[in-house]
């Protein structure tokens, strides 16, 4: 493993290393993609209506998420320690982190099915008690992201530049530490919006006159994604210790545009309401 | 979409499975694509849909015959069965022509099984099945590699 990271990079990474580096997250990612198959031709097919949408606009939408999010882990996973990928509790960690994603999807189709809220029910007894299991699973999974941080962040072997390493490291613990914190917060509201909600956004579905929480919550889940594009691009454009110091302002900076949308939120405001 | 339209929708596409299978030796890789991959993966994702939606509000269940019978009263159910039996039908007749093949039973053959099967899917396994140990048998006493 260390003979591969050491030789020489080429421009394009390896994508195939991920179903050595990770394949569980890698085949449960493509699973869940694959799934958006019947849970597309469901969409076709149901005229029920759930809060103005098809009850299956969010399965589809966490199949999508959650498959983005177990490739991206699958990638980051070079950048582990091969000692740690081989090791018992890693796998362990991961089976678990695996078994959180597939209840999340389970109970959302569930309650697809059932014409029913998953999150936020308050009707459905079922639904209601398995909702506190839910965020449990919900903080699982995106811990994956914290353990693969701090490992990045302590592997001094990952062949990155100290720059691009820096980056991919505070994504990943960003990721974890604010979606927890918007995540949390929008599971203890009433629903999404902040305020009455009349019109949302194409495709994301965010409210256009009222504050939305998903989008701190989309933000903070997507940080593992902007702050390592930041890094890579401050490494490849900037001397290393600019590069270094690029980092550490773009995930600052990152943060607070996550906060700020988050108290944007908080405040009833919509966010970019121009768009859509 | 409603269960008549793609009720109307399922008949044509399984029937081009069959058809393919009829003249399976032309083609016999694709043939095998065909029905025995393409046609049942498409079905049954029209099958998973219909269950998908339908089955938290179906009437009876699987616990005994009258459930059985409940469930077949809700359109959508009843396609939902209409569509098993289709897509596993032509499974099963994708495989009946695959498994002719390898043990080599001539095609003509197979032509009154791949019918019953179509039909009445059981009885067409059956019939297969009747002439697969026919088969097996002669080579036996013959002497003859199957």
């Amino acid at each position: 493993m260390t003979t591969a990271l050491a030789a020489p990079r080429t421009t394009l990474p390896v994508l195939h290393r991920m179903w050595t580096d990770a394949p569980g997250f890698t085949g449960l990612a493509l699973l869940l993609a694959l799934a958006l198959v019947p849970l597309y031709a469901a969409m076709a097919l149901d005229l029920r209506v759930f809060d103005g949408e098809s009850p299956w606009t969010k399965p589809v939408k966490f199949h999508f998420a959650l498959a983005i999010y177990l490739i991206s882990l699958a990638f980051f996973a070079r950048y582990l320690p091969a000692v740690m990928r081989a090791a018992r509790l890693w796998r362990l960690f991961s089976v678990a982190v695996m078994g959180a994603v597939l209840g999340e999807v389970v109970w959302l189709s569930a309650a697809a099915m059932q014409n029913t809220a998953s999150h936020f029910n308050t009707e459905v007894p079922a639904f209601v008690t398995i909702y506190p299991i839910m965020g449990l699973l919900a903080v699982l999974l995106t811990s994956a992201s914290l353990v693969m941080g701090i490992a990045i962040w302590r592997n001094r072997e990952t062949g990155l530049p100290e720059a691009t390493r820096l980056s991919v490291a505070l994504g990943l613990i960003l990721t974890f530490i604010a979606t927890v914190i918007a995540a949390g917060h929008l599971s203890g509201n009433d629903g999404h919006f902040v305020g009455t909600s009349t019109r949302t956004m194409w495709i994301m579905g965010w409210s256009r006159d009222a504050g939305d929480l998903r989008v701190a919550h989309f933000l903070a889940t997507h940080a593992l994604h902007f702050v390592p594009l930041a890094g890579w691009l401050a490494a490849s454009a900037l001397s290393p210790a600019m590069a270094t110091r690029a980092v550490v302002l773009a995930t600052a900076a990152y943060a607070a545009l996550i906060a700020g949308t988050f108290a944007q939120a908080l405040a009833g405001q919509p966010f970019l309401p121009f768009i859509g | 979409m409603s269960p008549d339209t793609l009720f109307e929708y399922s008949g044509p596409l399984v029937l081009l499975g069959w058809l393919a299978l009829t003249f399976a030796p032309l083609a016999p890789r694709a043939t095998d694509a065909i029905a025995g991959l393409m046609i049942p993966a498409v079905l049954s994702v029209a099958y998973a849909a219909l269950i998908l939606v339908n089955w938290s509000t179906a009437p009876g269940g699987f616990g005994s015959l009258a459930e059985v019978m409940a469930l077949f009263t809700s359109p959508e159910l009843a396609l939902a069965g209409w569509i098993h039996y289709l897509a596993f039908d032509l499974f099963v007749g994708a495989w009946i022509t695959r498994t002719a093949r390898a043990e080599r039973i001539p095609h003509l053959f197979l032509l009154p099984c791949l019918v019953l099967t179509f039909l009445f899917g059981p009885a067409g396994f059956l019939a297969f099945t009747a002439l697969r140990a026919n088969a097996a048998a002669r080579a036996r006493m013959t002497g003859a590699v199957a």
